[in-house]
């Protein structure tokens, strides 16, 4: 019982000081996910005017083939050789390992034959039978309407996600912070992805469904520990919330690691590498700018009344 | 011991409880399956000739017939099926054991049709429709075919049976998984729900009649409106699949610029037997200019008596002209159309003249480089035509927007990937949670909760034969790891509820309270996608709104019972 005591009374010491930095500084750190977001919204504007479109699409949004075949073969030598036999397309070649050992590769090309392409690696991989490959072929112009699809999908979801919020608090200011937090974790993660370079696939779209989701769950948590506080500080509650915000972000955290280091399959990969991003910019979101708009509205509300 | 027992009494953990055995009931695991199962029975196979069925599409996995033994050699896999069908010879007696029953199978020998230049009559069955009795009627009625020679080969005929190693669970696998074909196919204009039943019933028919038949062939649609024909055909890999779908199959005979007859109703019966269709034996195979190989087919269909009185009428009005040789023929040409594009050119004998010929030639070619993929070829081409021909054209143009054609061995290592990804995810979840709370009261039953969600999901997939597929993987990862952060949220809120002025059920209900508005913000961000992109990614949508709506209703109440029951003093 006493050393429970001990333990509750050294929290309160560490609590305090962080309790003042953050009640003094609190607005300054909400600078950091804005400028985070302005940084992101400059980085998609200028990706839009140098390339048309807000992200970099892959074959499966902009029609093309997919071949994934098993068999261990030399990827840049076949990459290059590619490349110097059509000229004219788009060809990504990337390999696939198991264990660190390679054991396959995946080629992406746009603007070619799907049997000369197939052709042409098998003049690298020595033929290849059937069961021994896969090709996917998605053609130009459902690729395009793929694209403007799970773009609506996303948007729609969105606008679903606000309004259950803002049935849920019912005060406007708390329900905006989250939505803004939610966007900004979708722009944020739009910019990172343009950056590094992720060629966005259906299923990379949808992972950004799935944020939407992990995202509000640690907003609602906040949201509602805030606003449905006793007669603790804002302060305690924020703290309180993080505690729990912060252990389901590191178990997601955890899956999602696990996942990249082990997953085979591209598709896979994809999702995970959208989810950290998008995990991380969540953690600042929501910690920094959600936190401190709320404390804000809160503060701003006992002096109103 | 007290506690144990109050868990057990506990009514949202018998609830939980009663659901994990129905979903065990609904997955029927049985690890131990033996045998293969059939995925296919041949049309006019020693396998369907012994009585074999193709089981039904919708059929439960468990549920389909697997084959057991042969001649008492036990079948324990694919390895074991092929082993003995190798060893097989002609005219041998196969008695094979199935999940079924017995069946009696006679090997029967390859051979080789070869049409002669002579004609024989035969006497044939008919089913006519009488108008003046107003039924249908059987008619025995005599036909002048070709003679043709058998050749045999001395090789057995493959038995017709398609199959595949025994599932061990109702858990469906989606085409990523067990490796097959899908199409995606896109109406050329708007059609009306009519005329899509009808699209969706054709084409069914076509691939049965090709020899398909585990096949899924449903319409799909999106928020733009958009009409797609979804084809998923299991551990097939038929790249000829894509042109039979999409060909329209308007088939139509010109004499001049006159039709004679179309595909569909001016045909009444289309012979696919080997005594009157096959390669053409006037032609035959013959090495073209460029050293290819070109093979002629021909088979035989009858017409309906009108399409046979316009062939006399425009026959009737044609001069006879005369070949350099002995043969005559009349001035015109019979053309033969599929989708508007020249299949073949056909002499039309001076003997045809203003008869009303019932009985009708069709004959077409094929390609290949060695004579052996030409007469293959050949063969291709006429059994689409002839498929095109029985079961009619589609009343709307189709164009392929989408192929996939994935290996079956890619599937498999997914599958044992995802297996241990998801497994090493929940260990080192449930370990954080351990370290965080310091108390397996906490992180057992979350593990069990985890569990439990899978097999819940599980359940429900099998149980309304829904695919997993590599989108409704991504759909569990989303559902339990919201479950992990729910079930987070329901341990804090009972360990560290503020101070200690809420009861247990307060701080439940406030937990609660955050889960629910989680719970509904994703659900609802996955309705646009069940009716998005043409349905290539409701899995995922379904999947994860099933996913969470049984961890929010069954998981996590019992979860939460138990770890209040266990923390409570």
């Amino acid at each position: 019982m006493s050393e429970e005591h001990s333990e509750h009374k050294h929290h309160e010491k560490k609590k305090f000081s962080l309790r003042e930095f953050h009640d003094k500084h609190y607005k300054k750190l909400l600078m950091i996910p804005l400028v985070l977001l302005v940084l992101a919204l400059l980085q998609i504007m200028v990706q839009t005017a140098l390339t048309g479109d807000f992200m970099l699409k892959g074959v499966s949004l902009k029609g093309g083939i997919t071949i994934s075949i098993e068999k261990p073969i030399d990827i840049n030598e076949l990459n290059n050789y590619l490349n110097d036999k059509f000229p004219q397309s788009d060809i990504i070649v990337r390999s696939l390992s198991k264990g660190g050992e390679q054991f396959g590769a995946v080629i992406e090309a746009s603007d070619v034959e799907s049997d000369q392409l197939i052709t042409a690696v098998e003049e690298k991989s020595g033929k290849l039978e059937d069961g021994e490959f896969t090709v996917e072929v998605m053609g130009g112009s459902l690729g395009e309407s793929f694209f403007k699809e799970t773009i609506r999908a996303v948007i729609i979801a969105f606008i679903f996600m606000g309004v259950v919020v803002f049935i849920y608090f019912r005060v406007p200011i708390p329900s905006l912070a989250v939505i803004l937090c939610a966007f900004s974790d979708i722009m944020v993660t739009l910019a990172v992805a343009n950056l590094i370079g992720i060629k966005m696939s259906t299923a990379g779209i949808a992972a950004f469904l799935m944020l939407i989701g992990y995202s509000v769950d640690t907003d609602i948590l906040l949201s509602t520990r805030v606003l449905k506080r006793k007669d603790s500080s804002v302060f305690d509650a924020i703290l309180n919330a993080a505690k729990t915000g912060l252990t389901m972000n590191l178990t997601t955290l955890a899956a999602i690691i696990v996942a990249l280091i082990f997953a085979q399959s591209d598709i896979l990969r994809q999702i995970m590498t959208i989810l950290l991003i998008g995990l991380i910019a969540d953690m600042i979101n929501t910690w920094l700018q959600n936190a401190g708009i709320l404390k804000w509205y809160v503060e701003r509300k006992h002096k109103h009344d | 011991m007290i506690k144990a027992k109050k868990i057990f009494k506990n009514f949202r953990v018998i609830i939980a409880l009663i659901a994990i055995l129905l979903a065990l009931v609904a997955i029927n695991p049985n690890p131990f399956a033996k045998g293969v199962a059939i995925r296919s029975v041949s049309f006019n196979s020693s396998a369907s000739l012994a009585g074999i069925q193709s089981p039904k599409p919708t059929a439960n996995p468990m549920s389909r017939e697997r084959i057991l033994s042969m001649n008492n050699v036990p079948i324990n896999n694919l390895q074991d099926y092929y082993d003995f069908v190798s060893d097989l010879n002609i005219n041998r007696t196969v008695n094979i054991k199935t999940t079924e029953g017995l069946y009696k199978l006679l090997t029967k020998e390859k051979i080789d049709i070869i049409q002669l230049n002579q004609t024989e009559t035969k006497k044939i069955k008919e089913q006519v429709f009488n108008g003046t009795l107003n039924k249908t009627v059987n008619i025995t009625k005599f036909i002048t075919v070709q003679k043709t020679r058998e050749t045999h080969t001395g090789e057995m005929e493959d038995l017709g049976l398609i199959v595949y190693d025994a599932p061990t669970t109702n858990i469906r696998k989606g085409l990523d998984l067990q490796g097959g074909t899908r199409v995606l196919l896109q109406p050329a204009e708007e059609v009306s729900t009519d005329e899509m039943d009808m699209l969706l019933a054709n084409m069914k028919y076509r691939l049965n009649v090709y020899g398909l038949s585990d096949v899924v062939v449903r319409q799909a649609g999106d928020l733009s409106g958009n009409q797609y024909i979804l084809v998923e055909i299991a551990g097939a890999k038929e790249e000829e699949v894509n042109d039979l779908l999409a060909q329209q199959g308007k088939f139509e005979a010109t004499i001049g610029n006159n039709t004679v007859f179309r595909g569909g109703t001016d045909i009444t019966y289309v012979c696919r037997s080997a005594d009157c269709s096959g390669i053409d034996p006037y032609v035959g195979c013959g090495q073209t200019s460029d050293k290819n190989w070109a093979c002629r087919f021909r088979f035989s269909i009858s017409l309906s008596p009108a399409a046979a009185q316009r062939q006399a009428d425009l026959t009737n009005e044609l001069s006879v002209i005369s070949d350099q040789g002995s043969e005559e023929y009349l001035s015109e040409k019979l053309f033969l159309y599929l989708d508007d594009k020249k299949v073949d050119e056909l002499n039309i004998g001076s003997d045809l003249k203003g008869k009303a010929a019932t009985e009708i030639a069709i004959s077409g070619s094929g390609a290949g480089t060695t004579r052996q993929e030409a007469i293959f070829n050949s063969l291709e081409n006429m059994k689409r035509l002839q498929t095109v021909l029985i079961t009619g054209s589609l009343p709307v143009k189709l164009n392929v927007v989408k192929t996939d054609a994935i290996s079956p061995s890619f599937g498999k290592e997914f599958i044992n990937n995802s297996l241990f990804i998801g497994l090493l995810a929940v260990l080192v979840v449930s370990a954080i949670v351990f370290i965080r709370y310091k108390s397996l009261k906490v992180a057992l039953p979350m593990l069990f909760t985890m569990l439990t969600e899978l097999i819940l999901l599980l359940g429900m997939a099998a149980l309304i034969g829904w695919n997993i597929d590599l989108a409704a993987i991504a759909g569990i990862i989303i559902a339990i790891g919201t479950g992990v952060d729910h079930q987070i949220v329901i341990a804090d809120e009972i360990l560290k509820g503020e101070a200690q002025v809420y009861d247990w059920k307060q701080r439940i209900k406030k937990a609660f309270f955050i889960i629910m508005a989680a719970y509904f913000t994703t659900a609802v961000a996955m309705i646009p996608l069940l009716f998005a992109g043409a349905g290539l990614i409701k899995g995922f949508a379904i999947t994860t709104i099933m996913g969470i709506t049984f961890g929010v209703l069954i998981a996590r109440p019992a979860y939460a019972a138990i770890v209040e029951i266990l923390m409570k003093e």
